[in-house]
């Protein structure tokens, strides 16, 4: 048993970390003022391979794994979780289409995704309950020569900046999401119209918007894996994503635990730094162990999925863990930095929007807690 | 086409260094390596240099055994192979047994158009290592190199000084040391980190080397270390007068030096 990342993944992880120091830690708070979708930085991150982190070199990607993804991942959200995001997204979709994708579809978006030409959504959700039941659920209608989409996506992030979205609509309302099936949909396609982009909490920059379809043709080609296969599909890409997206939530952490760290050492009161207070030295270690932990259960998962084991458990216990503690982690940095670390001139409150954005994402199944307790002989 | 070697150093990262409060030892225990910072600039600098004209960077570090796990980070960044020398020795080398091995193995390696070093080490700082070379191989040395090109088999060089910079043209072969400023070291994409573990290296030995027993002898023997933390003297001036007052923490300056 080794707990050490290997040389190439902790040299994977540095070139992030020093990315996020050059290009976002300049233009993190900017980010979450304007929320504008940051383009230059989007194309540096394909100049330096992030884009195409896990796709095979037959398609221009790296290969490097899904340890040095997540690795990536917490990398970059200690600087910017938000860009973090952009690249969840996209990568949640070329994840997909690598896995379910016919030779034809891989050789068709895999190249550009990899070197980032062509950013990646995914659309799953919608506004009722659960998708294919509602009243404006994405419809697909089978046609003599493929399907026409009718219906809106919600809550579709990289929406408006993505050039390929996989797109879930149920063929069947009577079965609702027992009928979903997934599409290949370019953002050009006719009828297709992408909303107002939503102002969110937190994530500002990675843009969320609803897309509407309206009599949106699509050829027999554009279907991605089998007709009414959609749920194993979105279960599989979604249990995939919340690993990312809790190392997300632990390079939130592990900023604002160094931030305060910092600042306790430089915060006199009573003569001398309050880092030496036990009060303080308490929750900044409680919010160090915690990061820790879950950065030990995210990569347990992460090396799950890269080695093609079941990792859903595992991924539903990370996510399950960090919902808990995530949002703690930073009310205890903020009490650590007191009315300072309240203020807006302070890294803390972005944080703390950023991590209740992650805490809200993909969950691997209904709910993280019923795969786990089912799991349990 | 210059031919360039790149000497760089892999020193711990002083962030990780602590300092013991009872004692105000250093602990690096916890300490990370990491490649040199004016040193990552030197094979920035070798690596645009054969981007623009072509030619060949070679890489060479002396350390203690752990100099091995610079070899990847080092390639990722240019350096199309990696000479390393692990030894013990390293761990009391001061500045001229750290040359002498270097230039014993370049003598070794065959002849380089450029050898390139950083200005000084993140950790000592001795600003010795390129000058040192320059004398024990017989080459020109250019320091405080601020901007650089090459033109066939001749340099033109911006010094940086103190007061004055100074214009620079020299012939190949050459020891040159480079400044933070000269460039904006890369940062390696996923596929050069990838890549780096197909580039060659190879170990040289300091036994192999040629040298004599005194050439690693250090000249100058560190005692000890320890860390440097303000102490504040925490005096209250508590005289009737603001004048007063400041009478007072003028004489106490004054009695320091300090005015």
């Amino acid at each position: 048993m080794n707990f050490e990342l290997t040389e190439e993944q902790q040299l994977i992880g540095q070139s992030a970390r020093e990315f996020g120091k050059e290009y976002l830690e300049p233009i993190a708070v900017d980010l979450d003022h304007t929320g504008n979708f940051p383009k230059a930085v989007v194309d540096g991150l394909a100049k330096h391979d992030f884009l195409g982190l896990l796709l095979p070199a037959d398609f221009g990607g790296a290969e490097a794994g899904f340890v040095s993804y997540v690795e990536v991942i917490e990398s970059l959200s200690r600087y910017s979780a938000a860009v973090a995001s952009i690249v969840n997204n996209h990568t949640i979709a070329a994840y997909t289409i690598q896995h379910w994708g016919t030779a034809a579809q891989k050789k068709q978006y895999l190249h550009d995704m990899a070197k980032g030409e062509l950013l990646g959504g995914f659309a799953i959700y919608e506004h009722g309950p659960t998708p294919g039941v509602g009243p404006d659920a994405l419809v697909a209608v089978k046609h003599a020569e493929g399907y026409v989409l009718n219906g809106k996506k919600a809550y579709v992030r990289n929406a408006g900046e993505a050039g390929v979205y996989v797109v879930f609509a149920t063929t069947d309302p009577a079965l609702g999401a027992k009928a979903l099936t997934a599409f290949l949909v370019k953002a050009d396609t006719i009828g297709i119209k992408v909303g107002e982009k939503l102002e969110t909490m937190g994530l500002k920059g990675c843009p969320v918007a609803d897309i509407t379809f309206e009599n949106v043709v699509l050829p027999e080609s554009a279907l991605l894996g089998a007709v009414n296969g959609g749920v194993a599909i979105s279960a599989k890409a979604l249990a995939v994503a919340s690993v990312a997206e809790a190392a997300q939530t632990v390079g939130i952490g592990q900023a604002a635990v160094e931030h305060a760290a910092a600042y306790a050492k430089q915060r006199v009161q009573f003569g001398k730094p309050v880092a030496t207070l036990q009060a303080i030295q308490t929750l900044l270690a409680e919010v160090a162990t915690d990061c820790h932990l879950a950065r030990l259960g995210l990569q347990n998962a992460a090396l799950l999925i890269e080695e093609g084991k079941p990792f859903e458990v595992e991924a539903a216990m990370i996510k399950s863990f960090l919902v808990r503690l995530g949002s703690k982690m930073l009310l205890d940095t903020c009490q650590v930095e007191g009315g300072f670390g309240y203020s807006e001139f302070m890294p803390l409150p972005r944080l703390f929007r950023d991590i209740a954005g992650t805490n809200l994402l993909d969950a691997p199944g209904d709910f993280p807690e019923k795969l786990i307790a089912a799991s349990i002989a | 086409m210059p031919k360039c070697l790149v000497c760089y150093k892999w020193t711990l990262d002083e962030q990780d260094i602590k300092i013991k409060p009872e004692d105000l030892s250093l602990d690096s225990s916890r300490a990370k390596g990491k490649i040199s910072d004016f040193d990552r600039n030197a094979i920035e600098e070798a690596a645009l240099l054969v981007e623009k004209n072509g030619g060949a960077v070679d890489a060479l570090s002396y350390g203690t055994p752990t100099v091995k796990q610079s070899l990847k980070d080092c390639l990722s960044r240019g350096p199309e192979k990696a000479f390393w020398i692990g030894d013990a020795s390293a761990e009391t080398a001061d500045a001229s047994v750290t040359a002498n091995v270097l230039a014993a193995a370049i003598r070794k390696l065959g002849q380089y158009d450029l050898i390139l070093c950083g200005e000084g080490s993140s950790d000592l700082f001795n600003q010795q290592t390129a000058p040192r070379l320059a004398a024990l191989l017989g080459l020109p040395c250019v320091s405080f190199v601020n901007r650089l090109s090459v033109e066939g088999d001749v340099v033109k060089a911006t010094r940086k000084l103190e007061d004055c910079v100074e214009a620079v043209t020299v012939k190949t072969p050459v020891v040159i040391s480079v400044l933070s400023e000269i460039n904006k070291p890369r940062i390696p994409s996923l596929k050069q980190v990838l890549g780096a573990s197909k580039k060659p290296n190879e170990e040289l030995k300091v036994a192999d080397l040629g040298l004599k027993p005194e050439d690693l002898q250090p000249k100058a023997v560190r005692k000890s270390v320890k860390g440097f933390v303000m102490q504040r003297k925490n005096v209250i001036y508590k005289e009737s007068s603001a004048a007063d007052n400041v009478a007072k923490l003028k004489s106490s300056l004054a009695s320091e030096g300090l005015c």
